[in-house]
């Protein structure tokens, strides 16, 4: 695909606070691009305005100002959904349904032609290895099989884009792993996904890409290793050495009888790299503010 | 039509019908309404002669239109706000699906529950009536001055299809508070404020030609043109005996036209309020 | 004044923002009540005609006369399109105080739920039955009994009592003019209770005219013409009445009318040849 998934220009968006006409910013300015065939990680404290950017994206929501494109159509027309899959944070369903018939339904909404829906649901029930628990109701599910169906009746209809919020929220380590396998396969047959984590060890190793926001600004966008990794330093890893200067080391490593490894850069966690931007950023919020009240 | 499926429609209908029929409220007020129309038996004991039939229908249809009502208000509340609430709606419309068609099915939902509840009560009622009337046909024969009977049982189904109509209007105006409400309390309070003054509205119809001219007269003019008037269907007392006529089919036709314009235009101030809602 | 005043909205228009929640609000408000009194200018036609049949079939309420005996939840009942059940519950709680032998409350009552719902005939007779046959009795128990109250008193308590009875059934025939079970309770009072059969003819002949009459109303007119001496005219109507009734019908008792006649023919010494003819 030539064009992008999402494409995200000068997004804003403002909600009203009462009648008092004063208005909350929650997303500003924000310019995206999701490219086909990866892993997008949207990344952002409570309150960063991720939940307002996939609502948006979804077309749940009216943007102020920009604009949001789902493979070049506007994201608020119902036509570009047809290519969309969502999974919602904590998903609620109908409980008195069994987990066939909801992925069943689902598929059904989402146009997928009568004879192909019992296929359709029997293979992404498999996928996500809800095959035995499906004719149960889904009042009757734990959390994490809850995630799991969720995830089949957002694929149901075999959609190019699959958005996913906070996908292993209270699941357990093994249950995410699952779901992070599953994801990985998605890829792995073309599909884009968009995932929104607060789970910063699970992104490291699963997205292509990630941008963090924070309060509705994008602040950093890229790879994962152009993110974590410092540009200003090297990391020698040397087996046996004492800890001299670089080039003495290296003469020192020679005569102490030590093996020369490798050079790398070294990385920060994602962990680490968000935590140093969010503190940077709120701490010149600080200054500002009382730079403003000071002149004032 | 590109902005509404009936496909669409109809599947959320029917899992909007599903999700309604395991309310504990419906089948609370169900379970009432059924054994109040029954008890109606009651009135044999005061030896009304073949008036009795009369005060079974009276009561009978009373408990349709009492309970429909209220059935009609917190059932459309409860499952709108549900779907809201639980973010099922979040998931819905996140699928190429209209807003129109969501509001659309859970409306439809809503009239097939409707529909189960009328057709419930008006079996019921048939059965007594029937049963009461040949009873009462073969112990007083001098009072009857016919041999076809006292009933006739299709207006039963009339008044059943008019009152199913008025729920059908009374849902609608239920969404359209619901489409710009916070809460479900605050929604089933102006549903109820809405059918009081619609039950009501038939007096300022009528009482503004005899004011004089004025705010006053004015605003009794609007409230008269603005709502619908809800004491068109009650006909409840004017069917079923055959000493009185039934209904002209031109009538019935001309209030199931009037029922569905102000549905259509509920549900497209509906639509029109819920479109700039955040769910 | 007017340059003023354009500058001043002109200012108003540049600096005031339409976007203000508040604005929006109070035009969203104003668009929906202009929409939905368009929608009722609209339907306005196709209500009409509905309405105009519907307000046909319900008598016109006149709470004024009886005010003071409304309560609050009669008129919640009455206006909120519970007429009929209003009337029905207020005559059950009528009969109870006829066993209660309360003739003051009674009397209110049978007034109260008569101006509420004056469409059922069951009101109208059985209470002026009550008022005619058993408050009589009552009152000259009350009196002492039929032992001791005098003869001449009982008669005066029977009068009085016709008289209420006869004004609530003439209250009712405003309701129900072509009725001729009211005439005929009429005709019945004076004859069964007051044995006045002068009095009584007359409404036996008003009740056979209805369009609704039972064949008896004329062969008791009949009947009470012969009582009064009048023999000429109870042969001359039994003539018509024969020639009118369909030989069909089982209840027209067309061959006691031919015998009556018969009969008739012998006391007035009818020559044989100007007999009455059946065929």
């Amino acid at each position: 695909m030539s064009v992008a998934a999402i494409t995200i220009k000068d997004l804003t968006k403002d909600f009203s606070v009462g009648m008092t006409g004063v208005k909350v910013r929650a997303v500003d300015s924000l310019n995206l691009e999701v490219r086909d065939n990866e892993i997008f990680g949207l990344l952002g404290p409570n309150g960063s305005g991720k939940s307002t950017t996939i609502k948006i994206v979804l077309g749940l929501l009216g943007a102020s100002f920009g604009e949001c494109l789902i493979y070049g159509k506007p994201s608020h027309a119902v036509e570009a959904r047809r290519s969309v899959g969502f999974l919602p944070e904590a998903p609620y369903f109908y409980r008195y349904l069994s987990g066939r018939e909801l992925v069943c339904y689902y598929a059904k909404l989402c146009g997928v032609p009568r004879r192909e829906i019992s296929d359709a649901a029997d293979s992404v029930i498999e996928l996500v290895g809800m095959t035995e628990a499906a004719p149960r109701r889904v009042g009757t599910y734990s959390k994490g099989m809850l995630q799991r169906i969720g995830l089949a009746q957002a694929i149901v209809h075999d959609p190019q884009l699959v958005i996913l919020d906070e996908p292993t929220a209270g699941v357990d380590p093994l249950g995410s792993a699952a779901i992070a396998e599953i994801i990985r396969e998605l890829k792995s047959r073309g599909k884009i996904i968009l995932l929104s984590y607060h789970l910063l060890a699970q992104i490291e190793g699963l997205c292509d890409r990630v941008a963090i926001l924070h309060r509705g600004h994008l602040v950093r966008e890229g790879s994962i290793d152009e993110l974590v990794t410092e540009s200003e330093a090297e990391s020698l890893i040397v087996e046996g050495l004492r800890p001299d200067g670089k080039i003495a080391v290296e003469a020192a490593i020679a005569e102490a009888g030590g093996r020369w490894v490798r050079r790398e850069k070294p990385r920060l966690s994602l962990d680490t790299l968000f935590l140093n931007e969010v503190q940077r950023l709120e701490k010149e919020r600080s200054a500002r503010a009382a730079e403003e009240k000071g002149s004032s | 039509m590109n902005f509404i499926s009936l496909q669409q429609v109809g599947w959320i209908a029917g899992n909007t019908f599903l999700e309604a029929v395991r309310q504990k409220f419906f089948n609370s007020v169900l379970l009432i309404a059924v054994a109040l129309v029954a008890s109606s038996n009651f009135f044999q004991q005061f030896d009304f002669g073949t008036s009795e039939l009369k005060f079974i229908a009276d009561f009978g249809f009373g408990a349709l239109f009492f309970f429909g009502s209220i059935l009609s208000i917190t059932v459309t509340t409860q499952l709108f706000f549900n779907e809201i609430e639980n973010r099922t709606a979040l998931t819905m419309l996140a699928k190429p699906v209209h807003k129109v068609s969501f509001l659309f099915g859970k409306w439809a939902g809503v009239q097939l529950l409707m529909l189960a509840f009328v057709a419930l009560l008006c079996a019921l009622l048939a059965v007594i009536l029937y049963w009461r009337e040949t009873s009462l046909m073969a112990e007083q024969r001098y009072e009857i001055f016919s041999e076809e009977g006292i009933l006739r049982y299709s207006d039963i189904a009339l008044f059943g299809f008019l009152q199913w109509l008025k729920f059908g209007l009374l849902s609608a105006i239920t969404l359209f508070i619901a489409s710009f409400s916070n809460t479900s309390i605050y929604t089933m309070i102006v549903g109820f404020c809405a059918l009081v003054v619609c039950q009501l509205q038939y007096i300022a119809r009528d009482a503004y030609a005899e004011m004089d001219q004025g705010l006053g007269r004015l605003l009794v003019q609007g409230i008269g043109l603005a709502f619908p008037n809800f004491q068109l269907f009650n006909v409840g007392d004017q069917l079923l005996f055959l000493t009185e006529e039934t209904l002209p089919a031109g009538i019935t036709v001309r209030m199931a036209l009037y029922a569905g314009i102000y549905v259509a235009a509920f549900m497209l101030l509906a639509l029109a309020s819920f479109r700039h809602r955040e769910i | 004044m007017l340059p003023l005043l354009c500058s001043w909205l002109w200012q108003a228009f540049v600096t005031v923002k339409f976007d203000h929640p508040l604005l929006l609000r109070v035009r969203a408000v104003f668009l929906t009540v202009l929409f939905l009194v368009a929608v009722g200018v609209f339907t306005r036609p196709v209500e009409d005609v509905a309405w105009e049949r519907v307000k046909s079939g319900q008598t016109e309420l006149n709470l004024a006369s009886i005010e003071g005996a409304l309560g609050q939840g009669i008129i919640v009942g009455i206006l909120g399109g519970f007429r009929a059940i209003t009337a029905d519950f207020l005559w059950i709680q009528a009969n109870a105080v006829w066993e209660r032998k309360e003739r003051a409350t009674f009397d209110s009552m049978v007034r109260l739920l008569t101006t509420i719902d004056p469409r059922p005939l069951f009101f109208w007779i059985n209470s002026a039955r009550m008022i005619a046959y058993d408050i009589p009795s009552w009152r000259i128990r009350e009196e002492g009994g039929y032992d001791t109250v005098p003869d001449w008193r009982q008669r005066e308590i029977d009068l009085e009592q016709a008289e209420q009875a006869f004004a609530l059934i003439e209250r009712g025939l405003r309701f129900h003019p072509q009725n001729s079970r009211l005439y005929l309770e009429i005709g019945q009072i004076y004859l069964n209770r007051l044995d006045d059969v002068e009095a009584a003819a007359p409404w036996f002949l008003k009740a056979s005219q209805q369009p609704d009459a039972p064949h008896f109303a004329a062969r008791i007119y009949a009947e009470l013409l012969r009582r009064q001496g009048k023999n000429a005219a109870a042969y001359t109507f039994l003539k018509d009445l024969h020639k009118r009734l369909p030989d069909g019908d089982l209840f027209a008792r067309k061959g006691i009318i031919l015998e009556r006649i018969r009969t008739l023919e012998e006391t007035l010494k009818i020559p044989v040849e100007d007999r009455f003819k059946p065929y």
